[in-house]
């Protein structure tokens, strides 16, 4: 046996070693074993897989809302139809699509870029993936029995009260949101504890790639955000099933304590979809354009800031509730401060092509395009930030366009740069340059035209979240070419999906590392074994792979007779104990499957609560009850 | 990206040439008037900048390395401590250029917040309260002297030149109030009643539509705006408190008569007569207002016959009751429904 | 023999039964998710206060206060079962943890029933009204955390009973205590809410 990552150490019985490694690392066989998989990479492709479905079943709902909307009074969606799809489209994105690919993202790249074996916990990894997986057939379950919420992705009471949306359809909603949450909060807790933890020896916090910065500050911004989503959610879910009156105004519920609760959590969401993206924007920038990234400690701070202040933003999505004045000039500042955040980091990557030597890869036309529309995107947030102004275009089409060019633009080009940056390390193969720069062109152009004259749409007074509208308003010829634009999108959907296919069967083979990038996931092979590292590497510079090969160096000496890894302090970095990582188990997907008919059963009757905690509980107990001989070794 | 100039050049005449009803530029009023100053600053000063930003992106691409950079760069994959200190300098000066530049826009937005709150509170204003009921609009004058008070429906006059507090209620799920010609939108929120304060600068008919999402038939909730001289709008608030006009043709008598035997008058009120229901828009004088249902349909003879046969054709979801009237009967209904000016 | 450098670290433990862990951390930071949790819970029970005229709202009785305050008294006691365990796993005493878990669970269990005849006492439910609404709101999220607690303190007692303590299973004890430890303090705020507020926060017509 020979070691897969690019320099491995010379030490007697190598051969034997990584023979064992192989062993303890191998995954378990059949459906049952496949169940029981808690390796991050297969869990990160899980994800990853599962999230891009849901923005494929996102983009048809988009295009049934296009459609309809392409001509005034058409009749393509009853309002009834309409109002489901527009409803699922959002939760759909946000929930089920954009927050669930970043994690999965994450989970498969941190502990490669950390130089370890698999995330801090690979079980509650495991768990959470089913738990995000139940969440999405559980909404479409409801989605495909004529339940789909129906009440804006907010879901704002009274409307999405018992009084006047009845039935299920708010229910289905609210307690996704719990699967979703949960499984959230997993990853976030997982991420944190890796990447404190368990980094190479020598990876101080100051030399951490600028993706890890990211899904550091934003799994924080999950642990701190998602609890109100909860407490939100489960104020209707409650006020819905068990009669209590959080929301109720007529005994004292105040629909707007509910706007300020999930904005509390709305709108860090945003930035929890988007720091991430920045992190990939800066990994690609500099293994692209081939140097460091200008200003490191500038983006760090940066970033930190923006976690922070993104925290104080939410009241901004109520400018048009009447609150005092003097809380909403707060808001407004809050909201343009964080542009300073942003663009800071903006002017950094800028600074970083500028006098770096980027290769126009199909990965930077990426980046490129995300420069271009995120800060258009983030002008009119501006906008948006300023109260008299969001007066008129709040709740326009302005705001629709406003938040599809930073989200589409500030996340979504950069989850393709990379798909087409980090595809050759997952699989093992490039994908095809020239399809991939024709996808972005195409994308690119077909964004523009779906959401550029929405931006017209609002400032000449068309409301969201309208199944149609007449004819004498003139909204027809935008509404058209938002349309055609839609389609293009899609054509770009295909043209992805294409590339992705053949370029798995007939790519060219990618080696370790394509790009001559920089950060330890490119020292391995592609795709790296279930163990990441035959030795796991230590690190001397921000940039690991750039040094000279004599100051590489490598951990020794942790056991290959079953999982295990390295845990480092905090700060510094410095090896502190051996970490035994568990095997595989099939006790995530059992405890995942009872917490599941706790939660999906209690809309229909809350005693499933008490039924789901109690075979939860036992699930649990299965899960840590000790069994191998090797734990009770001291 | 050069795309940049095409869309805002585009931008600037779809708005100058583009059809002015219910438009966020085309103010008639003071405060939409101060929205519309602030918007276009914006718009400009913004745009400047991201056409400067998009220039930059682009030279990257184009920029010319000297060939020691492009050692060093290769070697150490840094480039000079020269080039990094000059880009440094640019940086933070463009850093400082942001944080000024959102301090000006802190500032001009929070002012003209400001200078719309002084147009409120002014003396003599009129006080309308308007209330968002799923999926029409309750409209009431409210007066000091209760026969002054008047209730109406979907459609609002107001005198041109004249302060003008609308206080916002609902009576199930939040709406909004929004007409862009005059003001900026403001939410109708059950347990709370909102306070916004327009006027308007000439005469006009301003369109309004609900702007929160409200269920099924939100896109059906529209509102008139009526602004005319103060002598017209007296006139006209005369005729309105007036009780229904009493039909004077045998076809219009026959036509109360059906109103006062059908399940109309659980819902509807027309003063005057014996109809008092007050969970659907007030009947007095829809003969003189421009619209049916919230202003789904134009205001004809024919629109109302099919409204009342099938009222759930055009507005899918409304909380109208499909009533049973027959063929006979239909006509002389229209006619007197449409007599009440 | 290759010329990259190596750092052996086969002398290092295979564990750590302190915040050096990832364990610890991971249960700091489930312990920041329930405690952001009840504090929205507690911002919203005051914003509602503020908006009402009555507090309590009519017909609510006001809470007695020996009982819970005792119960309250009850439980910062048992913390010192959870720390005479948690400091008996870092040094590997078996009788150490029996009786640290034993004693937490005792008191734990007593608290337990103190809350139960306390709950049977008040005169609304979560359907009376939004007071209701919100004190039973968090009555059952810290109940439910309180009993799901004594489960996993029970099985780890058993666990040890049996002798099957390994590190894993001691670092399981000490996670626990650092558990209990956020159980009893999320607790107090909580206690001061639902019991002190309709006093200090009383409003009449």
């Amino acid at each position: 046996m020979i070691a897969t990552q690019d320099l491995a150490p010379q030490i007697p019985n190598q051969a034997e070693e990584i023979e064992q490694l192989q062993r303890s690392w191998r995954h378990p066989r059949g459906v049952l074993g496949w169940l029981s998989y808690t390796t991050h990479q297969a869990i990160g492709m899980r994800y990853i897989v599962t999230a891009f479905i849901m923005l494929l079943a996102g983009g048809i709902e988009a295009l049934l809302m296009r459609t309809q909307l392409a001509r005034p009074d058409n009749n393509f969606l009853s309002p009834d139809k309409y109002n489901q799809i527009f409803t699922t489209h959002g939760t759909t994105m946000m929930f089920l699509f954009a927050v669930p690919m970043m994690e999965g993202m994450a989970v498969y790249l941190i502990p490669l870029m950390c130089g370890t074996r698999n995330v801090a916990f690979p079980r509650l990894n495991a768990f959470g993936y089913w738990m995000f997986l139940f969440g999405v057939l559980f909404l479409y379950w409801g989605v495909f029995t004529n339940a789909a919420p129906d009440m804006g992705w907010f879901a704002y009471p009274p409307l999405s009260g018992p009084q006047y949306t009845p039935g299920k359809r708010t229910d289905y909603w609210a307690q996704m949101i719990t699967f979703t949450e949960v499984s959230a909060l997993c990853v976030a807790t997982e991420i944190i504890a890796t990447i404190f933890k368990m980094r190479a020896p020598g990876m101080s916090l100051n030399r951490m790639p600028l993706y890890v910065w990211s899904m550091l500050i934003q799994s924080f911004m999950v642990i701190f955000a998602m609890p109100a989503v909860v407490v939100a959610s489960s104020y209707l879910l409650s006020d819905r099933t068990i009669a209590t009156h959080f929301v109720n105004p007529a005994e004292g519920g105040d629909p707007i304590l509910y706007q300020h609760v999930f904005w509390f959590f709305g709108h860090p969401e945003v930035y929890i979809i988007f720091l991430p993206a920045l992190g990939f924007v800066s990994a690609i920038v500099v293994a692209h354009s081939r140097r460091e990234i200008f200003g490191y400690t500038a983006m760090v701070l940066a970033q930190v800031a923006n976690g922070f202040i993104a925290f104080g933003l939410w009241v901004h999505h109520m400018f048009a509730t009447g609150l005092p004045q003097i809380g909403e000039a707060y808001f407004t500042a809050s909201s343009m401060m964080i542009a300073i955040t942003s663009g800071v980091q903006i002017f950094c990557w800028l600074a970083t092509l500028w006098a770096g030597k980027p290769r126009l890869t199909a990965a930077l036309h990426f980046v490129y395009g995300f420069v271009a529309i995120f800060v258009l995107g983030g002008l009119t947030g501006v906008v948006l930030a300023s109260v008299p102004l969001d007066w008129q275009v709040h709740d326009t089409y302005f705001v629709v366009a406003h938040f599809h060019y930073v989200l589409i633009g500030g996340a979504l080009f950069p989850l393709f740069g990379a798909f087409y940056h980090w595809f050759p390390k997952m699989t093992g193969r490039l994908m095809n340059e020239k399809l991939g720069k024709l996808n972005f062109w195409v994308l690119f152009i077909g964004f523009n035209l779906t959401f550029f004259p929405m931006h017209i749409l609002g400032l000449k007074g068309m409301p969201r979240r309208v199944y149609t509208y007449p004819t004498e308003m003139g909204w027809e010829q935008s509404s058209f070419i938002a349309t055609v634009g839609a389609y293009v999108i899609a054509l770009g959907g295909i043209l992805f999906i294409a590339n992705v296919l053949s370029s798995r069967r007939f790519g060219a083979m990618a080696g370790n590392n394509p790009w001559s990038a920089d950060s330890l996931e490119w020292a391995t092979a592609s795709p790296p074994k279930s163990y990441n590292f035959e030795y796991l590497p230590m690190v001397t510079s921000r940039y690991p792979l750039w040094v000279q090969r004599s100051e590489r160096a490598f951990v020794t000496g942790l056991r290959s007779d079953r999982r295990e890894a390295l845990v480092t302090t905090l700060m510094d970095a410095e090896p502190h104990h051996r970490y035994v990582l568990p095997t595989s188990s099939i006790w995530p997907f059992i405890t995942a499957v009872a917490v599941s008919i706790g939660f999906a059963g209690s809309i229909f009757n809350p005693w499933y609560l008490t039924w789901g905690s109690v075979l939860s509980g036992l699930a649990l107990i299965g899960w840590f009850w000790p069994r191998r001989p090797v734990e009770l070794e001291s | 990206m050069r795309r940049a100039a095409l869309p805002g050049l585009a931008l600037s005449l779809l708005l100058s040439c583009a059809g002015h009803q219910q438009s966020t530029v085309d103010p008639a009023g003071p405060q939409s008037g101060k929205i519309d100053t602030l918007w276009w600053s914006f718009f400009w000063l913004l745009g400047v900048i991201f056409v400067i930003v998009m220039a930059v992106l682009l030279l990257t691409l184009t920029r010319r390395q000297p060939d020691t950079e492009q050692e060093l760069l290769e070697s150490t994959h840094k480039p000079s401590e020269q080039t990094d200190s000059r880009i440094r300098r640019v940086v933070v000066g463009a850093t400082i250029v942001t944080i000024l530049t959102l301090f000006v826009l802190i500032v001009a937005s929070v002012g003209t917040g400001k200078a719309i709150a002084d147009l409120s509170f002014k003396k003599n204003p009129l006080t309308i309260q308007v209330t968002g009921i799923q999926w029409w609009w309750q409209i009431q004058y409210m007066s000091s002297d209760p026969s002054q008070t008047l209730v109406t429906a979907n459609e609002l006059h107001i005198p041109v030149g004249r302060p003008i507090q609308i206080l916002g209620l609902s009576q199930d799920v939040i709406h909004s109030f929004w007409v862009p010609n005059l003001h900026g939108k403001r939410d109708l929120i059950p347990s709370h009643t909102t306070n916004e304060w327009i006027e308007a600068d000439r005469p006009g008919v301003y369109r309004g539509q609900c702007a929160e999402f409200c269920g099924l038939q939100h896109a059906h909730m529209v509102l008139w705006v009526i602004a005319e001289p103060e002598d017209k709008f007296e006139a006209w608030m005369r005729a309105q408190l007036q009780p229904a006009v009493s039909p004077s043709s045998p076809d219009t008598q026959r036509g109360q008569q059906v109103f006062l035997n059908h399940a109309c008058i659980y819902c509807h009120q027309i003063r005057g007569t014996t109809a008092a229901g007050q969970n659907a828009p007030d009947l007095t004088h829809f003969g003189s207002r421009r619209g049916i249902a919230a202003n789904t349909v134009p205001n004809t003879k024919g629109n109302l016959a099919g409204w009342i046969v099938d009222p759930q054709t055009k507005k899918p979801g409304n909380h109208m009751a499909t009533i049973a009237v027959n063929s006979t009967d239909l006509q002389p209904l229209v006619d007197y429904l449409e007599s009440l000016k | 023999m290759n010329d990259v450098r190596t750092v052996d670290v086969s002398g290092l433990p295979p564990y750590d039964i302190s915040h050096q862990s990832p364990l610890w951390w991971g249960q700091l930071m489930l312990a920041f998710i329930e405690g952001t949790m009840f504090f929205i819970l507690i911002a919203a029970y005051f914003y509602t206060r503020l908006r009402m005229d009555v507090w309590p709202p009519p017909g609510d009785q006001f809470p007695h206060l020996l009982l819970p305050s005792l119960a309250l008294v009850l439980l910062i006691l048992s913390c010192a079962g959870s720390y005479w365990a948690s400091e008996a796993a870092k040094k590997n005493s078996r009788p150490g943890m029996i009786g640290g878990l034993l004693l937490n669970l005792l008191l734990a269990g007593a608290v337990l029933v103190m809350r139960i005849i306390e709950w049977h006492s008040l005169n609304f439910n979560w359907k009376t009204d939004i007071q209701g609404s919100y004190v039973w709101a968090f009555i059952g999220l810290h109940t439910f955390d309180y009993i799901a607690e004594m489960v996993f303190t029970a099985v780890l007692l058993v666990i040890v009973l049996v002798g099957r303590n390994g590190p894993k299973q001691r670092m399981g004890v000490h996670v626990d205590s650092i558990v209990w430890y956020f159980i009893v303090l999320i607790w107090i705020p909580i206690y001061v809410t639902i019991y002190w507020a309709p006093f200090f926060a009383e409003a009449q017509q």
